[in-house]
């Protein structure tokens, strides 16, 4: 495996051929994906649908969300390589809440994801949200 | 060494008629991926979504952990070719994943490839972090 390399394409075609291997994946990526990297981009898009879906049950519909996950790989006690971590964080552009309203969403956002549930066998999950833009001032 | 990887998504408005975007990663290998609710639940109509990632990550991790279990045992794989098929059920979550790999390996059984394989859906990290999928299953088969 340690000079072998692989592609990975998806069903609906929405990306195809994307090349990946263990150098890429343990150490530089080198413009190549990796488990871990599509982990975080499944995360942060079921995170960003779920708490657009919080904001609009709260009355409070996001206009503009910007989400990044951060998955950590590492190597644990035995010598294996685990995910220990998630690291969640939302910059929301929301009328007419704070942020103590915007962090409580996002943690049952987070809650909420089915994604979240699932890794946290493995890792750790952290959420911070950051409210951004106008607000109403109080 | 810890390895971190990045993916940043984009959002406008409600999770039923509103839409995001996969910006980009770390590695810059994806970006510009559209996502919305209705082609996450319903008919996929070429965008992707979060379950569809998993099932790249899987497969994409199950095919690693497997070529390095056979170049361990000694038959090397001339080449895997692994999907995984990730179940979502609006609700519930994600409620499967099939795995399956045909493998082209010089020299090796099919009993002992499968038990390679077994044990590879087992150990690697993204099986790892997903033993809460009440369903993982796994069809594999050597080729040729």
């Amino acid at each position: 495996m340690a000079r072998g390399s692989g592609a990975i394409s998806a069903a609906t075609g929405a990306f195809s051929e994307l090349p990946y291997s263990l150098a890429s994946r343990v150490e530089r990526p080198d413009g190549k994906t990796s488990p871990e990297e599509l982990l975080a981009a499944a995360h942060a898009a079921c995170f960003a649908m779920s708490l657009a879906g919080e904001l609009a049950g709260a009355g409070t519909p996001v206009e503009h969300l910007d989400v990044h996950a951060t998955i950590t790989l590492d190597q644990v006690e035995d010598g294996s390589h685990r995910i220990v971590a998630s690291e969640l964080l939302a910059r929301a552009r929301v009328k007419e809440t704070d942020a103590d309203t915007l962090n409580r969403l996002a943690a049952s956002a987070s809650e909420g994801c089915p994604f979240t549930k699932l890794i946290e066998a493995s890792a750790t999950v952290t959420v911070n949200a950051i409210l951004e833009g106008d607000t109403d001032g109080d | 060494m810890a390895t971190d990887r990045t993916a940043e998504v984009t959002w406008h408005g409600d999770l039923m008629s509103g839409s995001g975007r996969v910006d980009s990663v770390t590695s810059g290998a994806i970006g510009g991926l559209d996502v919305d609710w209705a082609a996450r639940s319903e008919d996929a109509q070429s965008k992707t979504s979060p379950e569809e990632l998993i099932a790249a990550a899987h497969a994409a991790c199950f095919s690693m952990a497997l070529s390095h279990a056979l170049g361990q045992a000694g038959h090397p794989a001339d080449e895997l070719k692994s999907s995984a098929t990730v179940t979502f059920q609006p609700g519930e979550g994600i409620t499967k994943i099939a795995l399956q790999v045909a493998g082209n390996v010089p020299g090796m059984s099919q009993d002992d490839f499968r038990q390679a394989a077994e044990t590879a859906k087992e150990n690697c990290p993204v099986s790892k972090a997903l033993t809460g999928v009440p369903e993982i299953t796994l069809d594999a088969r050597l080729e040729g």
